[in-house]
C-alpha cells in the first residue's frame, strides 16, 4: 500500500495565494471603516454645525458667561 | 483649547484648520490601510510552517511594490498640495497684527490706523481666578474681529520663538531680524489658546498666546479703550 506523494512544491505560492487577497481585502475594509466611522461623520459634523450657526447668538451667550476680556457681560 | 485625555486635534476655528483636520483623517486612513496590510503579512510569514529557500527574484512583485506605493504617495500628495496652495492664496487681510516674541512674553502691535501696542504676559498660577486655565491665560489678549482675514507678522526681539494657535491652524516661527507672515480667519467668535512653539529659554513653556475673536464693533470699542489706556 503506497502513500500518495506529498505536495512538495509551490507551498509558499499556495500560502500567498490564500493570504494575500485576505490581507488586501482586510486592509481595504479597515480603511473603509475608518472613512465611514470617522472621516465622513467629522465632515458632516462640521457642515451641520455651521449650517445653523448664529455667530451673534453664540457671541452673546459667551459674552454673558464672562469668557471675553475685551467685552464684559451686558450687566457690568 | 485642549482637554484632558485628548487624542486628536482641537476643534477647528478657521477654514484652513478644518481642511487640515480632514487631510489628517485622509492620511491616517492610508496609514491604517498600510499598517493592516503589513501586520497581516508579518503574522502570516511568522506563522508559516515551511520556508522557500530558492527564491531568486520576481519581476511581478517588484512592479507591484513600486507602483502601489507610488500611487499611495500620489493620493497623499494631491490633497496636501491643495491645502498648501489654499493657505498661500492672496487673502487681502482686513487687519495686520505684529506678534513679537520676547523672553518670555509676546507683544502685539496694531499699527494699521493708530499705534496700539501692549505686552502679553502669562498669568501666574497663584493669580488665576476660578475657571481660568493654568499656564494658558495671559493678562492681555490679542483681540481680533471674527470672520475677517487677519494677517499676523511674527518676529522676535531676542531668540527664536514660535507663534502657534492650534485651533486656528496657525504656527509661524519668530526669528530675530526676520518678519514672517501668516494669516487666518476666525470662523466663529471665541477664545483660542496657544503656546510658544520654539525653545527659547527657561520660561519657554510659560509664554502662552490667547486670541479673542469678537464682532467687529466690539473689536473697535476694545481698541479705542486700549488706546485711551495707553
Amino acid at each position: 500500500m503506497s502513500l500518495p506523494k506529498p505536495v512538495m512544491r509551490g507551498l509558499l505560492a499556495k500560502r500567498l495565494r490564500f493570504h494575500l487577497p485576505i490581507a488586501f481585502t482586510l486592509s481595504l475594509i479597515v480603511a473603509a471603516a475608518f472613512k465611514f466611522t470617522v472621516t465622513e461623520p467629522r465632515k458632516q459634523a462640521y457642515a451641520d454645525f455651521y449650517k445653523q450657526y448664529d455667530a451673534m447668538k453664540e457671541f452673546n451667550a459667551m459674552r454673558e458667561a464672562g469668557i471675553f476680556e475685551s467685552v464684559r457681560p451686558s450687566g457690568e | 483649547m485642549a482637554h484632558p485625555s485628548q487624542l486628536g486635534f482641537q476643534d477647528a476655528a478657521s477654514p484652513v484648520m478644518e481642511e487640515l483636520l480632514h487631510f489628517h483623517d485622509h492620511a491616517l486612513m492610508i496609514v491604517f490601510l498600510i499598517s493592516t496590510l503589513v501586520l497581516y503579512i508579518i503574522v502570516a510569514m511568522v506563522t508559516a510552517k515551511v520556508t522557500n529557500k530558492y527564491i531568486i527574484d520576481s519581476q511581478e512583485i517588484e512592479i507591484v511594490w513600486t507602483v502601489l506605493p507610488a500611487v499611495i504617495l500620489t493620493l497623499i500628495a494631491l490633497p496636501s498640495l491643495r491645502i498648501l496652495y489654499l493657505m498661500d492664496e492672496i487673502n487681502d487681510p482686513h487687519l495686520t497684527v505684529k506678534a513679537m516674541g520676547h523672553q518670555w512674553y509676546w507683544s502685539y502691535e496694531y499699527t494699521d490706523y493708530e499705534n496700539l501696542g501692549f505686552d502679553s504676559y502669562m498669568i501666574p498660577t497663584q493669580d488665576l481666578s476660578p475657571g481660568q486655565f493654568r499656564l494658558l491665560e495671559t493678562d492681555h489678549r490679542m483681540v481680533v474681529p471674527m470672520e475677517s482675514p487677519i494677517r499676523v507678522l511674527v518676529s522676535a526681539e531676542d531668540v527664536l520663538h514660535s507663534w502657534a494657535v492650534p485651533a486656528l491652524g496657525v504656527k509661524m516661527d519668530g526669528v530675530p531680524g526676520r518678519l514672517n507672515q501668516t494669516a487666518f480667519i476666525a470662523s466663529r467668535p471665541g477664545v483660542f489658546y496657544g503656546q510658544c512653539s520654539e525653545i527659547c529659554g527657561a520660561n519657554h513653556s510659560f509664554m502662552p498666546i490667547v486670541v479673542e475673536a469678537v464682532p467687529l464693533e466690539h473689536f473697535e470699542n476694545w481698541s479705542s479703550l486700549m488706546l485711551e489706556d495707553a
